[in-house]
């Protein structure tokens, strides 16, 4: 058999919470191939993979590799045998080199010496092979998060690995670096490399799996699927369980007048243009989207509209009256907004779902009298908050920080529309999120729209921003180089403009 | 002329023997914080140090033992640190100060009950070798002439633990701990060992500083002998951004305010208000100095935090 791996009825339970983690799963790799393990967040994939990698011990069922039975009990065992594991938090040391990062527990020595010169030799080598635009001598802060993401698969070979385990790998890349791990995924596998890609992102499968095996709650519910005779709508439905309505578009029936204007928009730090000259009208009933590739400036310019970072100049009209003030005061002005990173500026992660409910709005008189808290009447909101969102939490004082990411989001989310606000600025809205999560977030800010209300979306995700969006600016260097009404652009016309290979203002 | 010319050469022949235990102690203090413990112990260690190297000359007769007593004893409270730090995983800032209050007591305590008095023990043998061999060096032979040899030794020990912390693999292993120690762990790094080792190597130095102050300096233990000296220590390992060449010159900004303040002491001016002096100078350098100085990434982490 050309099974190198063979998993059979693994079974984990964490003895703190006694949650089940994984219900005697089986799983097999095939050598060569690339396998997508597919399933929601906390189904249980990272929970196998680590099984496998030797991270998650005590557990139990068998395992077999290269048709023997093996005990992991130490990622060292598993690195040992050949399988490396990419994790989604890099594991890697930012003021150290690639090389030293790379070679760390295997180093080449002279004696006691660390023989440097023949570690950065090999990786070079290494490098040359796979065509990786990398310095081994660069330090790892130096790099961008795709590069940082080709050390790890250097250390995962480094030592030759056979098996390599790729933990939500995209998550954390552009478009265009998503393609990059793609090419160099099929180059392993030509290589004769196995890889197991560990998503939740059904396009991604597709693109890039040979076989794929589906996970949900703990329990295996299909494995040995041959991507080639599958489709998104089938892998959903094993996913979540149900069908599930992705990508469809639900156009705005009515656009009213323009509820939030700005004009005249710079903002300059420290002698470098941020944000350059930016005009943008948001109507009642309409969802405007700002599509772009990270670090182009939207995370100032979502600062900036909503009171939190001082722009140098900048005129901004709510339903044609000018808005000034701090964030403060445009919370009370009726501008909502769900921020980009939920855990350093959404949620305070080791307060109750309940707390984060009303921060911000914890003044208000239905929440606090006099200074004091009204305990009682904030966990009623909580409660219903938490039916309502069908935020998934043991009850209204459980620390948000608990609960998963989907489900954190939801508390953000209800936090912002539970006040009624007339304009929502939205960030990232289901980065991180599960699919039954992003579908709900997703009608849910369609509804709010269809009520009238007037919504920015900044979104990295351009399906997102494509779907959701009535009109659509593109960012590029803190500039807006696009405009388009719905469906007018394609997918990659708009990569063109977030890439800055073409611009409207320029004439094209 | 010649009276400034005498007053220099006794200024600078003070700082370099104000700075000795300065530098040892933030050497260790290095190990530890490169292994992602942050060395607030080191008051403890010194102190211990200071206290058992005099121990070990009272009953030996012997200043050399002393030295060694003085490295064990500084050793044996950095295990015990370790152990705190490491195996129960308690904050490092209250395990350090918990154990420098410790280490105050204790051998204010053991020196009652050794020699009957809580003060100070008895005087006893002292080293004896120093760099006399040096004084025919041009210029700077008569500001070493008078120095201990563990003036040497120092230097020594200085370039060693350059060479090891970043021209080995042990060094190698040991930063990355200190940086990240669940990606050492998953390397198969014995991360603990690691953290062990650079605290007891932190506990031998910083023992070695205190040994200095005892046994070679006034060759007598006094209550409180270090007086905060382990915490400037950590403040000269900090500025001298945990890298030993580095923390030799931050230890001789310190060293030099000490003999200052020695010196201007003899010049009729109030004692009290000199003897603010190294710790004005702590407080300055620890406002302005070290906003910039990134500690090891990994301090305070442990290599099973989720």
């Amino acid at each position: 058999m050309n099974d190198i791996v063979r998993m059979t009825d693994i079974s984990k339970v964490y003895p703190s919470s006694n949650v089940r983690a994984l219900d005697h799963v089986d799983f097999t790799l095939k050598k060569g191939e690339i396998h997508s393990l597919l399933g929601e967040n906390g189904a249980g994939k990272s929970t196998l993979m680590k099984i496998l990698y030797g991270m998650n011990a005590p557990y139990s069922g068998e395992v077999v590799i290269y048709g023997e039975k093996k005990i992991m009990s130490k990622p060292i065992h598993a690195i040992e045998l050949g399988i490396s594991m990419v994790h989604q938090h890099f594991m890697l040391t930012p003021v150290m080199t690639v090389a030293e990062n790379i070679v760390i527990g295997r180093e080449p020595r002279k004696g006691i010496l660390f023989d440097r010169e023949s570690a950065e030799r090999e990786i070079q080598k290494m490098i040359d092979t796979y065509g990786f635009n990398l310095s081994p001598k660069a330090k790892v802060e130096d790099l961008s998060t795709g590069e940082q993401q080709r050390v790890e698969i250097l250390k995962a070979m480094y030592g030759g690995a056979g098996i390599i385990i790729l933990d939500e790998p995209t998550a954390v890349l552009t478009p265009q670096e998503v393609n990059d791990l793609f090419a160099i995924m099929r180059r392993l596998k030509a290589d004769g490399k196995t890889i197991v890609i560990i998503t939740h992102k059904l396009k991604e499968t597709i693109n890039i799996a040979d076989r794929a095996s589906v996970l949900r709650d703990g329990k295996m519910i299909r494995t040995d699927i041959q991507v080639k005779d599958t489709t998104i709508e089938e892998l959903s439905r094993y996913m979540v369980g149900r069908d599930v309505e992705l990508g469809i578009q639900r156009p705005s029936l009515e656009i009213g007048e323009v509820a939030f204007e700005v004009r005249n928009l710079n903002l300059v730090e420290r002698e470098h243009s941020i944000l350059k000259q930016i005009n943008l009208k948001v109507h009642r009933g309409e969802i405007l989207g700002i599509a772009g590739i990270e670090g182009n400036g939207q995370s100032e310019l979502l600062e900036v509209l909503t009171g939190v970072r001082k722009p140098t100049s900048m005129e901004l009209r709510k339903n044609g009256e000018l808005l000034k003030g701090d964030a403060r005061a445009f919370i009370d002005q009726g501008i909502g907004h769900v921020p980009e990173d939920r855990m350093s500026q959404g949620l305070v992660a080791s307060m109750s779902i309940m707390e984060n409910l009303i921060l911000g709005y914890h003044k208000r008189p239905q929440f606090s009298k006099r200074g004091l808290l009204k305990d009682t009447e904030i966990e009623e909101f909580s409660d219903q908050m938490i039916e309502e969102y069908r935020i998934k939490a043991p009850g209204s004082r459980t620390p948000c920080k608990m609960l998963s990411g989907g489900n954190q989001q939801k508390v953000v989310i209800a936090r912002i529309f539970s006040e009624d606000p007339d304009i929502i600025i939205i960030a990232q809205p289901t980065r991180g999120v599960d699919i039954g999560a992003m579908e709900y977030i997703h009608s849910r800010m369609l509804d709010l729209r269809d009520e009238g209300k007037a919504i920015l979306l900044l979104s990295a995700d351009l399906d997102e921003v494509r779907n959701l969006s009535d009109r659509l600016l593109v960012i590029y260097e803190g500039e807006i180089v696009a405009e388009a009404e719905r469906n007018q652009m394609n997918e990659s016309e708009i990569g063109l403009y977030m890439t800055g290979s073409r611009s409207q203002k320029s004439g094209e | 002329m010649s009276f400034l010319q005498d007053n220099m050469v006794y200024i600078l022949v003070a700082t370099i023997s104000m700075s000795i235990p300065l530098i040892l102690a933030s050497l260790g203090g290095i190990f530890s914080a490169r292994s992602g413990i942050m060395a607030l112990g080191l008051e403890s260690m010194m102190m211990t140090g200071a206290f058992t190297a005099v121990v070990g000359t009272y009953f030996s007769g012997n200043a050399y033992v002393g030295l060694l007593a003085g490295m064990g004893g500084g050793a044996l409270i950095s295990y015990l640190y370790g152990i705190l730090c490491i195996r129960y995983k308690v904050n490092q800032v209250i395990a350090g100060v918990g154990l420098n209050l410790l280490a105050l007591s204790a051998t204010t305590l053991l020196t009652e009950l050794i020699w009957g008095n809580r003060g100070s023990s008895p005087q006893v043998a002292s080293i004896q070798l120093n760099l006399s061999f040096l004084s025919k060096v041009p210029v700077i032979g008569k500001i070493l002439e008078g120095q201990s040899i563990l003036l040497l030794i120092t230097g020594v020990f200085v370039c060693v633990a350059w060479f090891v912390l970043f021209k080995t693999v042990y060094g190698l292993r040991l930063r990355i701990v200190g940086e990240n120690p669940k990606a050492a762990s998953t390397m198969g790094l014995k991360v603990k060992a690691i953290k062990y080792q650079g605290v007891i190597i932190c506990g031998m130095l910083a023992g070695l500083g205190g040994a200095y102050l005892s046994i070679d300096h006034i060759d007598l233990f006094q209550r409180n002998m270090t007086a905060g000296r382990g915490y400037i220590a950590v403040v000269i390992m900090i500025l001298g951004r945990y890298h030993p060449f580095y923390v030799v010159v931050a230890a001789l900004i310190f060293g030099f305010s000490d003999a200052i303040q020695i010196y201007l002491q003899g010049q009729g001016i109030p004692s009290q208000l000199m003897q603010t002096i190294p710790y004005v100078v702590t407080l300055f350098v620890l406002a302005f100095g070290v906003k910039h100085i990134r500690p090891p990434a990994g301090i305070g982490m442990h290599e099973d935090d989720h």
